[in-house]
């Protein structure tokens, strides 16, 4: 069991440079100095446990010029936290390596996202705050209450104990990620719905979330949610993905 | 995963950042789709991406493209930058006259993917768009940084380092060049538009004064 004590810079090995900092991806690092009792004109680097979100960039950048980043094993619950923050990791449930899911990627191929659909997330986090389960709960939570169905094969949803409530294995909720994705699928006519939620509960997290919209090309070619979201005067990407239907077998959709 | 998504500018700067990636569909597509990926990643190579990379073995800043190339597996997901949209074009139509049978995405401001699409005989499937961000907008960095950081979606292009970056550049240790490459190394994918973050850096560092 993890017990918060474990180091991941070798304090006899590290010479309090700080370059490590330079590479942490939670704004402002989380790595502290600490003057050695023993020698107290030497100071060496500690890293916060409870914020590190194990991500491995400080690990991968090879910044430590005396090597003193290590990695210890981590066990449930901190693993989430590196299925979460990082992306070489492969969920095993989704077989992919990241965050998410195939979602429109593949949508050709699938046929998730079908017309009259919009496939939505939330992607808790994201950009490089970081959140915790309990802020993904919150946002879930507000989500069921509107009869929301999640995304099965999202790594977000395996960690539901009640899909219809949104609620989250208690054992992760106080784990911190680097961002972990809320993703679902509603009627293209609960829209105005879903975001005026989103609006009220990013009110009641403890940290920022970027929301994005999929959908099918209607048959005349225009975007189904456009008119909708631009009427409303909300911000709407002017860049973003396209899948452009060259995958096989071809779904019906 | 939203990784391409997400990336923060103007028109001017984001006309200047388009990623081509491909992925299998898991159970449906993907039996060869090894093989199809590094077919599709040799047609992005001949167009010269500014960077590109597997997923599943790193980008081209870190990885040899040897290293790139013979480890595409069908869990991989495989992409390449580019900075013009008429390059793009070109890569559109080849994929279509390779015919591969994997599902094709490309990422950049729609008006010109959309164009991209139709010169190239495509037409789009399924689109995707970010509806900003919510929340705490306290918790982040200025809007410059962002531009800098959101070309990693996985959010591994820390703003500390884009705030050591611009320290360096300033303080001459480091040309706006090397800078930029080092921000696209962490960016695991090889998605980060190591020119577009020259530009942004370019335009960025003579606005910072540093502390005496």
């Amino acid at each position: 069991m993890w017990r918060g004590e474990e180091l991941r810079i070798d304090p006899e090995k590290c010479i309090g440079c700080g370059n490590c900092s330079s590479y942490c991806t939670m704004l402002g690092g989380i790595m502290r100095f600490e003057r050695d009792r023993k020698n107290p004109t030497r100071i060496y680097y500690v890293i916060d446990e409870d914020e590190c979100v194990e991500c491995s960039v400080c690990l991968r950048s090879g910044c430590c010029p005396m090597e003193a980043l290590y990695q210890p094993e981590l066990v449930w619950p901190r693993t989430v936290r590196k299925n979460f923050s990082d992306p070489l990791k492969i969920h095993p449930e989704t077989r992919i390596p990241g965050r998410g899911t195939e979602e429109m990627k593949t949508n050709e191929v699938t046929g998730r996202y079908r017309r009259g659909m919009y496939g939505m997330a939330c992607e808790l986090g994201r950009p490089g705050v970081g959140a915790r389960f309990h802020d993904v709960e919150k946002v879930a939570g507000a989500l069921a209450a509107l009869g929301i169905v999640f995304e099965e094969n999202n790594p977000v949803t395996k960690l539901m104990v009640d899909r219809k409530k949104g609620l989250i294995n208690p054992e992760v909720k106080n784990e911190k990620v680097l961002s972990a994705i809320v993703e679902f699928m509603i009627p293209a006519e609960r829209l105005p719905e879903v975001l005026e939620v989103l609006d009220r509960v990013s009110q009641e997290v403890s940290t920022v979330f970027s929301g994005d919209i999929i959908a099918r090309i209607g048959e005349d070619g225009s975007v189904p949610y456009l008119k909708e979201i631009q009427g409303r005067g909300r911000f709407l990407s002017i860049n973003g993905k396209s899948n452009v239907g060259l995958g096989r077998p071809l779904a019906a959709v | 995963m939203t990784h391409t998504l997400h990336r923060r500018g103007d028109r001017e700067s984001l006309g200047q950042d388009y990623i081509v990636f491909t992925m299998s569909a898991k159970k449906l597509n993907e039996e060869g789709s090894a093989e199809r990926m590094t077919k599709f990643l040799g047609i992005l190579l001949k167009h010269r991406p500014v960077n590109y990379g597997d997923m599943v073995t790193g980008n081209c800043y870190v990885k040899s493209r040897e290293e790139i190339v013979q480890n595409i597996q069908s869990t991989s997901i495989v992409h390449g930058v580019f900075t013009d949209e008429e390059e793009v074009v070109e890569i559109l139509k080849e994929l279509k006259e390779a015919d591969l049978g994997i599902s094709v995405v490309i990422s950049g401001i729609h008006d010109a993917t959309e164009t991209g699409c139709r010169k190239s005989g495509l037409a789009k499937h399924t689109v995707e768009n970010s509806l900003g961000i919510f929340g705490q907008y306290k918790k982040l960095p200025a809007d410059e940084i962002l531009q800098l950081t959101t070309m990693c979606g996985h959010g591994m292009v820390p703003a500390n380092l884009v705030e050591r970056v611009i320290t360096e550049i300033k303080r001459g240790k480091k040309s706006v060049r090397e800078g930029a490459v080092e921000l696209t190394r962490p960016c695991h994918c090889g998605i980060y538009n190591p020119i577009r973050a020259e530009r942004l850096l370019g335009r960025l560092v003579p606005l910072v004064t540093l502390d005496a």
